[in-house]
Parts: structure tokens; sequence; C-alpha cells
């Protein structure tokens, strides 16, 4: 029944990194697709899924290995991911 | 060669990366663990990468460089993974006919990577540790 549950609406994936995955306690998060929904809404979105995070780190969106900027929009079969801010080196 | 690893940084590998008939000089950058920070004692850092963006930025980096820099070789490669102190977590090598270029190109490629690859130290400390504060992303 769950599964059947599952692809009843499209969903998109989300990659979590470093304080992003510690904070939410996954390495992912799939999170409902609307139709035109851009890099905003779904900031939108993870922020009030996931009040922890916007209380904790600054992110950012990117799609496609690219930071997106607010207006991006998004497709089902893009790569998306928070990155924190960085600290290599 | 761009390179985002689990496995130890071999310098060797990358200065014979960096070999050029042509170029007269190379330059080698070799960041390490360090056994403090600001406030206490460091036993341990580690690193984190979104590897396949990671990747794609250093390339990015790279093509940044030959553009501002007439260079010969460009190394760039960045450890993942629990490392201790004194491990090497990045090397950036430059070769280049004259000295200047390979100075100035290896100093904007380490910067660039720091302040913009998608990569995250975590340190273990007395304290217990946490990831620390970088440079937030912005869209170009």
């Amino acid at each position: 029944m769950a599964r059947e549950e599952e692809q009843t609406y499209p969903t998109i994936t989300v990659k979590l990194f470093a304080s992003s995955r510690e904070i939410i306690g996954k390495d992912k998060i799939t999170l409902k697709l609307s139709e035109k929904m851009t890099a905003l809404d779904l900031r939108r979105m993870i922020l009030e899924q996931f009040p922890q995070v916007a209380r904790k780190i600054q992110f950012v969106i990117a799609i496609n290995r690219k930071i997106a900027d607010d207006a991006t929009t998004l497709d089902q079969m893009d790569e998306v991911a928070i990155l924190p801010p960085v600290s290599g080196g | 060669m761009i390179s985002i690893t689990s496995e130890p940084i071999d310098l060797c590998q990358i200065l014979v990366e960096t070999k050029d008939g042509s170029s007269g000089g190379t330059t080698l950058f070799v960041g390490s663990v360090r056994d403090h920070n600001e406030k206490e004692r460091i036993f341990q850092i580690h690193y984190e990468a979104y590897k396949e963006m990671a990747e794609q930025n250093l390339a990015e980096i790279e093509n940044e460089v030959r553009t501002r820099w007439d260079i010969k070789r460009f190394v760039a490669v960045h450890r993942t993974g629990s490392l201790k102190v004194g491990d090497i977590s990045v090397a950036v090598a430059v070769s280049a006919e004259h000295r200047k270029e390979a100075f100035e190109a290896c100093k904007y490629g380490v910067d660039a990577i720091k302040m913009r690859a998608p990569i995250w130290k975590k340190e273990v400390s007395v304290s217990g540790g946490g990831w620390v504060e970088g440079f937030p992303l912005d869209s170009e």
C-alpha cells in the first residue's frame, strides 16, 4: 500500500552533506515535487519540514552540480543537493 | 590531473604529473592536518566531499587558472575520510615556463578550492569538535 501511495505524486531526492546530513540524520531526503517548483520553493519546503536546519546553518541548493539561483525550476530527473558553507583545504 | 580521493595523497606522483619539458619551474602546495585550531588541540579531521561536484569544480578552477596564466600542467588532489595530524589533505601543483606564473597560479588554485569546492571538514578535539564554520557558497 505504501508503495502505491509513493507513486501518486512526483518526488525529488535531495542529497545532504556534512552538517545538514548530521542535523537531519539522513544522507538524502525525498520531497514532493510540485509543478514549476523553483529552488526557492524547495528551500522553503526544507526549512518548513526541517526547522532545525534553519536554526543551525546557512545553505545553498545545487542542481545538477551547479549552485542554483532562486528562480531555477526543478525537474524530477535533476540531481539536487544541500550545500552548507564549505571548509575544504 | 584533478581528483577527490579517499586514498593517501602521493606527492611523488603529483610531481611526475606536473613534469613538462618546456616548463622551468614547478610549485607544490601541500595542506596537512594541524594539531590545533584557535581554541584547542585537534586530534583528527574528517573530510567529506560531494565528490562529483567537487571534481567538476576543480576542473573549472583549472580552466580559470589557464585563462589567467600561461602554465603547462595543473594538478589538484583533495583527500576525504578521517585524517590524523600531519596527514596530507590537499595538494596543488603547477608547472610553468617561469616561477611567477607557477607561484601565482598555484595560490589561486588553493584559494579557490578552499572557498568554492563542496568539501567540508569536521574536527575531532579535546572538547569533542564539530564541523568547521566555512565559506558560504554563492550562485554566479
